[in-house]
């Protein structure tokens, strides 16, 4: 494997999680409903997971309901809830750099219905407590905010959005895919409500997530079937998937307050090299509200998935919020959200570190990425010190 | 599928990667044509020499993704050499068959360079090598007030900042009315990372300025022109008008200053 620095796209199975699912393949394959020895085995595998993955977030396990990934999770919180609260109120307040099924999931309630309000966030990507405040009406039923962003990392102050939301008596939903795993993340103390999970993000297998539900908070279904998850989630569950999230996220809490100054070290070492050695570029995000594993750059004159092209040619894996890697065709909307030009999104380039990053490929990215910044910029017709 | 939607040939990846007559030309008998726009991700610049009819030399100059790099370059191989008349035959899909295809979702944003090579040469053709520059428009719109301005007044809209500490860790736009506005964008960089100098004139026009702006960390937008001040409560955005492009665009900035008073003095 080259230098893989895209952890906040996708991240490997830790071979530990994986050891842990693969007798639930063809060993302990029941169906959890069935009355037999198998199914009490799948039964018992589940609800241990439940467990588990409930004390990791301080929830209780009947909070907690698993999904085919954060994508459904964040479906069933946005839509279960809003359908099944109409007679409460219409309205719903989402933050503008929230995650791409967030925005998307806000236009399909728009077009039932439902009114939904963006709340801007400052330069560094932060929301704004007044401005969400002066956006909550009496007909404002849920609040969605992510715990940080997965592309510029900068952290929310979702306690004190959970307060806000609490005072209310508004239903506060959070994204916490980014955040997992980097933040220690508690129901109880920051007050959320539904809060979406994925397993892969914690180096668990794709395909499986889970949204916490508050006891008490009520949600139309999604899939209608045979009523498994307390009949919010349909379908026969995903027993080795389940397995591995509980796993990924046992190891997680047991090893994340070693990983997590790790991880910040290296990302501390990219941005202060990067500032070093790359004249005209600028850090996206917040210079400490952040997350551990992220360093997001914009490099003044050059597009972004020029960047990547180069980068991959070097074997180093990384991100751009550029409109040419984009199915849009258009550039991140986080990035206009804390105020860049088109120009300015179209030149990022992001870092996200992670368990299995060592010190060299840090040191490669050092090495290379200051001669193909050079490089593109000798090109263009817009990189200022090309000028006069 | 056997390969991604987004992959590129091995030719793209070549002209990516080694590009061919990279640079500028100036003098005698020589026209440049640009096409895109640094705000949809490419911009592109060729220059031609043109001597008896045939494209003497040819240069070009890219801000873009892998695909318009490689279409510029490929396209000053083929052109080079060639009649005016030849090389304005040449096409999108010629530059796409020579680089071996390009992801279909490319053809269209990227595949810019024969647009740039046909604008040079028509250039070249209506001026006789030298230079077409578009006409400034005047400093300050003919307008009274900006949609927006009074519902916002004292909630982000400023007409003069006496301490510029107020607007700390702000986005800041600040409309150019002449010296006063620059001289305040450079105080307020000092206070926040964010200044945004927006100006109807060219680069070309306010060259002095520009350059003491840009060095101080001020962004310059030219040929630009406020057209609504946008929030909720207070500033949260406003409409920009491209006047180069003819293009509208959101920004996000919480402040706009308008110093109408430096503008009539």
């Amino acid at each position: 494997m080259g230098v893989y620095l895209d952890y906040q796209s996708a991240k490997p199975v830790d071979p530990r999680v994986l050891e842990a699912m693969l007798p639930c393949f063809h060993m302990e394959f029941g169906n959890p409903s069935s009355l037999h020895r198998e199914g009490d085995t799948a039964a018992a595998a589940l609800e241990d997971s439940r467990k588990t993955v409930a004390a990791w977030i301080n929830a209780v396990d009947e909070e907690i309901i698993f999904t085919s990934g954060a994508t459904e999770a964040n479906n069933l919180a946005l839509i279960g809830y809003a359908f099944r609260n109409r007679d409460k109120g219409n309205h719903i307040i989402i933050s503008e750099i929230e995650h791409i099924s967030i925005h998307n999931i806000a236009r399909y309630l728009e077009r039932n219905g439902f009114q939904v309000s963006r709340v801007p966030v400052d330069q560094y990507g932060r929301v704004s407590l007044r401005k969400l405040e002066a956006r909550v009406t009496p007909q404002t039923i849920l609040i969605s905010v992510g715990y940080a962003s997965n592309e510029i990392g900068t952290v929310q102050p979702i306690a004190e959005i959970g307060a806000l939301a609490g005072s209310r008596n508004i239903v506060l939903h959070c994204d916490g895919v980014a955040a997992e795993g980097l933040l220690p993340i508690d129901v109880q103390r920051d007050r959320v409500d539904l809060l979406t999970l994925s397993a892969n993000d914690i180096y668990g297998p794709k395909g499986v997530g889970a949204l916490y539900v508050r006891k008490g908070v009520r949600l139309n279904p999604l899939l209608i079937g045979g009523g498994q998850e307390k009949g919010l989630r349909s379908g026969s569950e995903n027993v080795p998937g389940i397995v591995g999230m509980a796993e990924a996220a046992t190891i997680m809490s047991r090893e994340m307050a070693v990983e997590v100054p790790r991880l910040r070290a290296y990302r501390d070492k990219l941005i202060a090299g990067i500032r070093s050695a790359v004249p005209h570029c600028f850090l996206n995000g917040h210079p400490h509200e952040r997350l551990a594993d992220n360093a997001h750059f914009r490099f003044q004159g050059i597009e972004g998935e020029s960047l990547l092209l180069s980068l991959k040619q070097q074997g180093i894996a990384a991100m751009t919020g550029s409109a040419c890697t984009a199915k849009t065709m258009e550039p991140s909307h986080t990035l206009l959200s804390i105020g860049l030009l088109h120009e300015e999104a179209h030149g990022s380039l992001e870092f996200t570190c992670g368990r299995f990053t060592k010190d060299e490929d840090i040191d490669q990215v050092l090495e290379v990425l200051p001669g193909i910044v050079e490089r593109l910029r000798q090109l263009s017709p817009i990189y200022q010190g090309n000028e006069g | 599928m056997d390969v991604k939607p987004t992959a590129y040939s091995n030719r793209v990846m070549d002209h990516f990667q080694n590009p061919r007559n990279v640079g500028t030309l100036e003098g005698e008998n020589v026209a440049v044509g640009k096409v895109g726009n640094p705000v949809c991700g490419d911009l592109m610049e060729i220059f031609i020499r043109v001597v008896d009819d045939r494209i003497d030399d040819i240069k070009f100059r890219t801000f873009g993704c892998g695909s318009a790099i490689a279409t510029s370059s490929m396209i000053t191989e083929m052109a080079k050499g060639k009649t005016l008349d030849e090389a304005m035959g040449i096409t999108r899909q010629d530059v796409a068959t020579e680089l071996e295809g390009l992801p279909p979702r490319k053809m269209h944003c990227s595949n810019l360079a024969a647009d740039a090579l046909h604008a040079a040469i028509q250039n070249y053709r209506s001026s006789l090598g030298r230079l077409v520059q578009a006409e400034s428009p005047s400093a300050l719109p003919d307008v009274n007030t900006f949609a927006g301005e009074d519902a916002f007044f004292g909630k982000g809209v400023y007409y003069s900042i006496d301490d510029p500490a107020i607007l700390k860790d702000t986005r800041v736009l600040v409309l150019d009315s002449g010296p006063a506005s620059a001289i305040l964008s450079q105080d307020l960089i000092k206070h926040t990372d964010r200044v945004i100098f927006l100006t109807a004139e060219g680069p070309e026009s306010v060259r002095e300025t520009a350059e003491l702006l840009k060095q101080s960390g001020v962004k310059v937008l030219f040929k630009s022109q406020l057209e609504e001040i946008k929030g909720h409560e207070d500033v949260e955005k406003v409409l920009i008008h491209d006047l180069a492009e003819n293009d509208y665009y959101d920004l996000v900035v919480d402040a706009v200053v308008i110093m109408r008073e430096a503008c009539a003095a």
